[in-house]
């Protein structure tokens, strides 16, 4: 530890603090995933305000302020709180929110019970002992490096080689049930993993901060990935990287370790939220003016084939006029085929270029099939129940199935025959 | 008037004016929605006091208020992106605001008389030293302010019974009889919120906490209709504000903590002895009729 403390070039304290956020992002990140994909997160929340109790307990009991004593009686603590909340939950009635709330008001009560106890008939010694509370980066010391190193990788290691049982029981405790793992002990493994957690956690940021601890690294790395063993990656090195970005910022602006940890964390957390590729609410809000752009495209350049085929090929507003569409949308749409080389112009009027005219051609007959679909699609008796996709119908179905429903579509029977491009559309209909 | 009845009175106005609202917060699954809005609450209180220089309990009620509807809006923001679940948005939302309110107390504000202590772990036994004069009576000031909360959650009640219930029990009837279940939700949340700030100050924020979960939690327990679990849960929070205090006194122990381990031990009774869902009472039933329906 000494050695690890020389090698960063910052001053003893504040290498201390960041190794410590560090340790504490990592086992945050990778133990809380086991709560927050449970929908448990919360569950942190009570367990840290129910180590208060545990702390001075321990104090009491002992008399020794030193890390391995209080950490030991906040996790037996957190782990009674634990346990009560699944007691209260069993008995039906009350319901995991108020179990949870419940839970974290008794205990958190009794531990303000005991430390004005604590302050009643002890001395000096119990001072700092509610710092507990809110955190004291700067009070950690190379000792309780050491505990919480050790904690993190123990338990680390525990996950390593229970992954699979782990997983079954995170996913589906009923399957896990099944495959004759022990349901009980799985579910008491993963709180008390939160349990670990909080316990390395909560004299670094604070028990009301610790949530956010447990709760950004999972958030960030689901948005990323589906896969748990790369969830729990992502996780931990978020967690180490919000940790040791927080414990930086704090050291060269002054600000206390906790709360900008938890900033840091809550924008991680928000950005990828936002732009994480494939699923970020950026990335969906584009995907959908994309579509809607294209769909708008398509819907003019319809219109216009609609109109040439009419008569004279249009001005611009005579195409707003008879599509009924909004003049800034049909010009937007024009603009757009215009750079694509669907247009040609004369003049004033529009004019298709051979192009576009492929172009119109190819999805009038997408069109077209997709309503031969509609039409004829059950008589093709797929074995699955596969979603259709109206763009691209074809790529749903496979070429051969395609191919069967055009023969249904030309074959007849009570349906009209499927036409050349227009004439289905025209005025076949008699 | 005396301290022992200024401290007993408001812990009795505080658990009126939490068990109005408590039994509300257990039936639509949203306790821990008030333990979060309890803390976001924070950085008004601090921005308030950065703008105005004043603690005065008006303002920091609104500028309270403000921060509890931002927090749930950017909890519902946040789960309405489909990718958070609730329990993580509240976990994401409410910390951040608390950490900003830690922040903006130890950077702008320290040395000021604004320590967290005080804002957040408010000592009730402290209640008959700030006094107010009111008609020439000097009251703790806790008094008139809690009183005043109460009122209001009483009248909240009153008037919009009926359409609590509705939206509480069945949100979509509730809709289609032209009622908005999203504003009233969010006219519910800033009744906690306001209660919660108003009773800081004079009681500290776990007390508030406490007596707005454990005392509806207790009466959900006991009772199955609407009516009485508001009362019995006034009623749990009265029990733990008198017993509490006796206790604590006796004890000599921290009185909001006193207070937080008898309800908290009503809870416990309520659990194993409700006569319909205790753990002990139904383990009996079932042993009863088990021996009922055995061959003789």
């Amino acid at each position: 530890m000494d050695r690890l403390i020389d090698l960063i070039p910052l001053d003893y304290t504040e290498s201390v603090v960041l190794i410590g956020a560090v340790i504490l992002g990592v086992a945050a990140g990778v133990l809380g995933a086991f709560a927050v994909l449970r929908q448990r997160s919360l569950v942190g929340d009570a367990l840290s305000h129910a180590t208060l109790p545990g702390v001075c307990v321990a104090f009491i009991a002992t008399g020794a302020k030193d890390a391995p004593t209080l950490a030991l009686g906040a996790a037996a603590a957190g782990l009674i709180g634990a346990g009560l909340i699944l007691a209260i939950e069993r008995t039906g009635r009350i319901r995991p929110d108020a179990a949870i709330g419940v839970v974290l008001a008794s205990f958190f009560s009794l531990g303000i019970v005991l430390l004005t106890f604590l302050a009643n008939y002890n001395n000096a010694n119990q001072a700092g002992l509610d710092t507990y509370l809110f955190g004291q980066a700067a009070g950690l010391l190379e000792g309780d490096l050491e505990i919480m190193g050790a904690l993190c990788l123990a338990s680390l290691a525990l996950v390593a080689i229970f992954f699979r049982p782990l997983k079954a029981g995170l996913f589906d405790m009923s399957f896990a049930g099944s495959m004759g793992l022990p349901v009980r002990l799985l579910e008491l493994a993963m709180t008390a993993m939160l349990v670990i957690a909080i316990v390395i956690g909560v004299r670094t940021v604070g028990a009301i901060l610790m949530v956010a601890m447990l709760v950004v690294p999972t958030v960030t790395a689901r948005q990323l990935t589906s896969r748990l063993s790369t969830l729990l990656v992502i996780a931990g090195a978020t967690g180490a990287a919000v940790g040791s970005v927080g414990a930086l910022i704090s050291n060269s602006s002054n600000l206390p370790t906790g709360p900008v940890i938890v900033v840091v964390g809550f924008l991680v957390a928000l950005t990828a939220i936002a732009f994480a590729p494939g699923r970020g609410v950026a990335w969906r809000a584009r995907k959908i003016l994309r579509e809607r752009r294209r769909a708008a495209n398509e819907g003019v350049l319809i219109d216009l084939e609609t109109a040439l085929h009419a008569g004279a090929p249009p001005t611009v507003d005579e195409l707003v006029l008879t599509s009924g569409r909004s003049a800034s949308g049909v010009n937007r749409a024009l603009r757009d085929l215009d750079r694509a080389g669907a247009l040609e112009r004369d003049g004033d009027r529009i004019h298709l270029s051979e192009q576009g005219a492929a172009a119109v051609h190819a999805l009038l007959r997408k069109r077209d099939l997709w309503s031969v679909w509609l039409e004829h699609g059950w008589r093709l008796e797929l074995p699955d129940a596969r979603e259709p996709d109206p763009r691209n119908l074809r790529h749903t179905l496979g070429d051969e199935n395609t191919e069967r429903l055009l023969a249904f579509a030309a074959a007849g029977g009570d349906a009209r025959p499927e036409g050349e491009g227009r004439a289905g559309e025209g005025g076949d209909d008699e | 008037m005396s301290d022992d009845l200024a401290i007993i009175l408001t812990a009795g106005l505080l658990a009126t004016a939490c068990g109005l609202l408590g039994p509300f917060l257990v039936l639509r699954r949203q306790v821990l929605l008030s333990d979060a809005v309890s803390h976001a609450v924070l950085p008004g209180i601090v921005l308030v006091f950065l703008l105005f220089g004043s603690r005065a309990p008006l303002a920091v009620i609104v500028g309270a208020a403000v921060f509890a509807v931002i927090c749930v809006l950017g909890i519902e923001a946040l789960r309405g992106t489909g990718l958070v679940h609730s329990d993580a948005a509240i976990g994401l939302v409410f910390p951040l605001l608390f950490a900003l309110g830690v922040l903006g107390v130890t950077h702008f504000a320290s040395g000021v008389h604004l320590d967290l202590d005080s804002t957040i772990y408010g000592e009730i036994a402290f209640t008959p030293f700030r006094t107010w004069e009111v008609f020439g009576i000097e009251v703790a000031r806790s008094l008139p302010l809690l009183g005043a909360v109460t009122a209001a959650n009483l009248i909240l009640l009153a008037l919009f019974w009926k359409e609590l219930k509705a939206i509480t029990f069945d949100p979509g009837f509730a809709r289609v009889n032209g009622l908005r279940p999203v504003l009233v939700s969010r006219f519910l949340l800033i009744a906690v919120a306001v209660t919660a700030v108003t009773a800081f100050e004079s009681v500290g924020a776990i007390l508030v906490v406490t007596m707005l979960i454990v005392p509806a939690a207790t009466s959900y327990l006991v009772t199955v209709r609407l009516l009485p679990m508001v009362v019995v849960s006034v009623a749990v929070g009265w029990v733990a504000a008198l017993g509490g205090y006796g206790s604590a006194v006796a004890l000599d122990a921290s009185i909001g903590g006193a207070m937080g381990l008898v309800a908290a031990c009503c809870f416990g009774v309520a659990l194993l002895f409700a006569p319909r869902y205790g753990f002990v009472t139904r383990s009996i039933r079932r042993a009863r009729r088990a021996e009922a329906t055995e061959p003789a």
